[in-house]
């Protein structure tokens, strides 16, 4: 019974009951608002797989909305296609177009992916609004069929709403199964840090592609239902407001819930009815409604409402046995060097790893140090060399590719999103091990949870506390292990421990070498590393100054002249 | 027209669309944040330069000291509203209650003034400027001289001065510059005023030259948007370039063959841009913000 007071089913109960009361009541009018709510709420719903999950601002879901209108207006209205047939081609259009557009903006971050997508909302308008013989221009398309629900024996209106209304019931049901499982830390993952997420690696590109063609697909629908629903398709459809409402649908709904979708679309169509007494001055009161509404209720309407439920209980974590390690192989980086805006910060860097080893990496602040890792980790690209991990070449490959083929990495500074549990980021890095991880790609949560719990009890994190202090490095290590790397690289590992944990973490990457892991492990703490690193190697000035044991290291007197301040002889 | 004629025209309008971008970026290096309002700002603006002229029975150029201070008002009551209690929260919650906003001013204004367009007083006199073949009305020459004294003082003012440097360090990160004692929300509070008077000024100047109508802030967003997107996010000179770009494009493409030409044009251009230059024109060297 519990899982009836969680947010989709009850929202999906009240609008059940109100329909029936609408049905009942038999207003035309309300009919009609209720079966143009179904349209933005089939709209909103897809808005929450991309923007709400995935985190990406997409500015393009109103003209996706306005394709499937016109598709509708065109196939069914012009063409008189059956609606068996235009429905479909209305979801395809927009998503097939969606595909294609996303391919060259694929490299776009933040608001320059916005950009991309205003840019191709304004396209979709211009042809709107400009290509007469085809979308009948200013004047639109008149003569759109209703919708065939004659048969129920309702009336017209009531028919076509409880029609638009099952439409919105399956693409939620779609949308929550889209989500389900264990993607929802992966997607989390991905919105809130996507340079965590690649480093994770997970695809952020990928997951976004999927997330972008399925809101198109959605808006179709929405779009082709409300062309049914108005019998024509007006140039309006294709106007920025559409966009602007869809935002506020979803933010007051609450970001990335699906019954939050619905909500906000049942709440925006009927807030101008609402407001109706209050005369003209009803659309000033609409424009203060959306801010109070911003104001008051920050996590949407469906996170107002959580607030009373107690927290859903977790699938109990399946005991697991620790996989297998990766093949031995040899990390080779050759001679690879990077400048920055002129400025060369890494000359020609060799270095070699193999398996079971661990390699300590010293230098002075500005050396390189990070550098180096991030351009193995291939958070950067290096200007010349290569990199191979046993016959494989990774220079130039994508971060998430790099981690994929057993290079995983710690940062320096880690800041784990606000709303993620230490369990969460492992997780995601745990569904990223397949490789497929991403919409409607289900995962065993259970096993997950096991096998993410296994890993925290394994740096010496309790899964369920809070993070705090050093404890977030220990958490980023169990994220990289979660990849089971060849090759682990680690950023300053034990800054901000204290040597109780020092010790804990220094056992810890011993045993790691010893299930034949290659480490490099970058660290100010000389004496930590001396103890630990079979071999250090010094970094001064972008170059490898001195490789060799911790004794002859410790002897090198231009290492000892950058580091104790000794003049070199 | 010629050529030269057409790339006048779209110099002085690239120049009105440069100054609501410059207000657009002001907040946006202050916060990190956007405000969609900047647009009905200048709307707002135009409204009050109006309404004070009326009143007062003065001169554009007698009018735009009042205007500025009455705008520096609002922005820091917009301040309190739009960003204060958004702060801690995700930007794009922030975003949409500028959009809020910004939507209750143009239904605010068109209950007040109505939807008809409304001209309001020119800043030096109106008639044209010959410059051999070439005319320039003295609207347009305000409005390029405005964005050469308001774009130089506003670079100035974020990259020479002390308040600058606290501004942008107080965006990029917040809590070290609140440890290092320095008053964030005060200066944060203080670019929402400078952006507001900004658009006040611009108001003004686009008042006289091509009316006001309450959604007359609609399109001057966008192209502001569009302008600090493609000049790179934050950068006070990729606006002023974007924003020439958007004009050039609006003036000589839709002089030689259509408007509906230039605008397909155009965002074609941004998006072949964005394929080629991820980050804008001119990017930022830090790491980008939300």
């Amino acid at each position: 019974m519990k899982a009836f007071v969680r947010p989709a089913p009850l929202v999906g109960l009240a609008i059940a009951g109100w329909l029936l009361v609408v049905v009942a009541t038999g207003s035309g009018y309300e009919q009609r608002l209720m079966a143009l709510a179904a349209s933005s709420a089939l709209m909103a719903i897809g808005y929450q797989l991309v923007f709400g999950q995935v985190g990406a601002l997409s500015l393009a879901q109103g003209a996706c909305f306005a394709i499937g209108a016109y598709a509708a207006g065109i196939l069914g209205g012009r063409l008189g296609w059956p609606i068996w047939l235009e429905l479909p081609a209305a979801i395809l259009l927009p998503a097939l177009l969606a595909a294609v557009a996303h391919g060259p903006v694929r490299r776009l971050d933040g608001h320059y992916f916005a950009l991309a997508t205003l840019g191709l909302a304004v396209l979709v308008r211009l042809v709107a609004v400009d290509a007469q013989g085809l979308t009948g221009g200013a004047n639109g398309l008149i003569g759109v069929p209703p919708l065939p629900v004659g048969w129920l024996g309702l009336s017209r209106g009531a028919g076509t709403m409880l029609a638009g209304w099952t439409l919105a019931g399956i693409g939620a049901g779609l949308a929550l199964w889209l989500k389900r499982g264990g993607n929802g830390p992966t997607l989390a993952l991905v919105r809130d840090d996507p340079a965590l997420a690649r480093a994770s690696g997970l695809d952020p590109g990928r997951i976004r592609t999927q997330g972008f063609v399925l809101a198109a697909g959605f808006a179709g629908a929405g779009g082709a239902l409300q062309a049914h629903v108005l019998g024509l398709v007006s140039p309006d459809v294709a106007e920025f407001s559409v966009m602007v409402g869809c935002l506020a649908m979803v933010v007051i709904g609450g970001r990335g819930s699906v019954a939050g979708g619905v909500l906000g679309a049942l709440l925006i169509g009927h807030l101008p009815e609402w407001l109706r007494p209050l005369g003209s001055s009803y659309r000033i009161a609409y424009g203060l409604g959306l801010f109070v509404c911003l104001l008051v209720a920050p996590a949407g309407l469906v996170g107002s409402l959580e607030r009373f439920w107690p927290r859903r209980s977790m699938p109990a974590p399946l005991a697991v046995t620790t996989s297998l390690p990766r093949p031995d192989a040899v990390l080779r980086v050759d001679g690879i060097g990077k400048s920055y805006g002129g400025i060369a910060v890494l000359h020609g860097i060799s270095l070699e790893l193999r398996p079971g080893e661990i390699v300590g990496l010293i230098g002075p602040n500005g050396s390189g140090k990070t550098t180096l890792i991030n351009l193995v980790g291939g958070q950067d690209r290096p200007d010349r060399g290569r990199i191979t991990l046993g016959t494989a070449r990774l220079d130039g490959l994508s971060a998430d590719r790099i981690a994929r083929a057993g290079i995983a990495r710690s940062f320096q500074s880690v800041a784990v999103p606000d709303a993620m549990m230490p369990t969460d980021l492992v997780m995601a890095a745990l569904a990223a091990r397949e490789g497929r991880a991403g919409f409607g790609h289900a995962l065993a949560i259970a096993s997950l949870r096991g096998e993410a719990a296994a890993l925290l009890r394994r740096v010496g994190v309790d899964s369920d506390c809070p993070l705090e202090g050093g404890s977030v490095r220990l958490v980023d290590i169990a994220r990289a292990l979660a990849l089971d790397p060849a090759v682990l690289l680690l950023d300053e590992p034990a800054a901000g421990l204290d040597p109780a944990e020092r010790d804990r973490l220094g056992t810890l990457l011993r045993a790691l070498a010893t299930e034949g892991r290659a480490l490099l492990v970058v660290e100010h703490d000389m004496v930590f590393l001396m103890g630990l690193a079979d071999r250090i190697a010094v970094l001064l000035d972008g170059r490898i100054a001195r490789a060799g044991t911790a004794d002859e290291v410790r002897a090198d007197p231009r290492v000892r002249a950058a580091y104790l301040g000794e003049p070199s002889a | 027209m010629s050529l030269a004629q057409l790339l006048l025209n779209g110099l002085a309008l690239g120049s009105a669309y440069a100054l609501v971008a410059l207000g657009f970026v002001l907040v946006l290096n202050a916060t990190g944040s956007i405000n969609f309002a900047q647009g009905d700002m200048v709307m707002l603006g135009g409204y009050v330069a109006i309404a004070l002229a009326r009143l007062l029975d003065l001169s554009g150029l007698a009018v735009l000291p009042l205007v500025t201070l009455a705008m520096a008002g609002f922005g820091l009551l917009f301040s309190m509203l739009a960003w204060r209690p958004f702060r801690r929260r995700p930007p794009i919650s922030g975003l949409l209650a500028t959009v809020a906003l910004g939507l209750t001013l143009q239904e605010a204004m068109n209950a007040l003034e109505g939807a008809a367009p409304q001209a309001g007083p020119t800043l030096i006199g109106t008639g044209e400027i010959h410059l051999g073949p070439l005319g320039l009305s003295r609207a347009s020459l305000g409005i390029l001289v405005a964005c050469l004294v308001l774009g130089s003082a506003q670079g100035w003012l974020l990259g020479r001065t002390q308040f600058g440097r606290r501004l942008r360090a107080s965006a990029q990160d917040p809590v070290t510059a609140r440890a290092l004692g320095l008053p964030v929300d005060r200066l944060i509070a203080t670019s929402f005023a400078l952006a507001a008077a900004l658009a006040g000024a611009v108001g003004l100047l686009l008042s006289g030259p091509y009316f006001v109508t309450p959604t007359s802030g609609n399109d001057l967003i966008l192209r502001a948007y569009v302008a600090v997107t493609i000049g790179g996010w934050g950068s006070l000179k990729g606006a002023v370039v974007g924003a020439l770009l958007i004009a050039l494009f609006e003036s000589v493409v839709a002089g030689y063959a259509s408007s509906v030409v230039a605008t397909a044009s155009l965002y074609g251009l941004v998006l072949v841009l964005l394929a080629v230059r991820p980050a804008g024109l001119f990017p930022e060297p830090f790491g980008r913000r939300a």
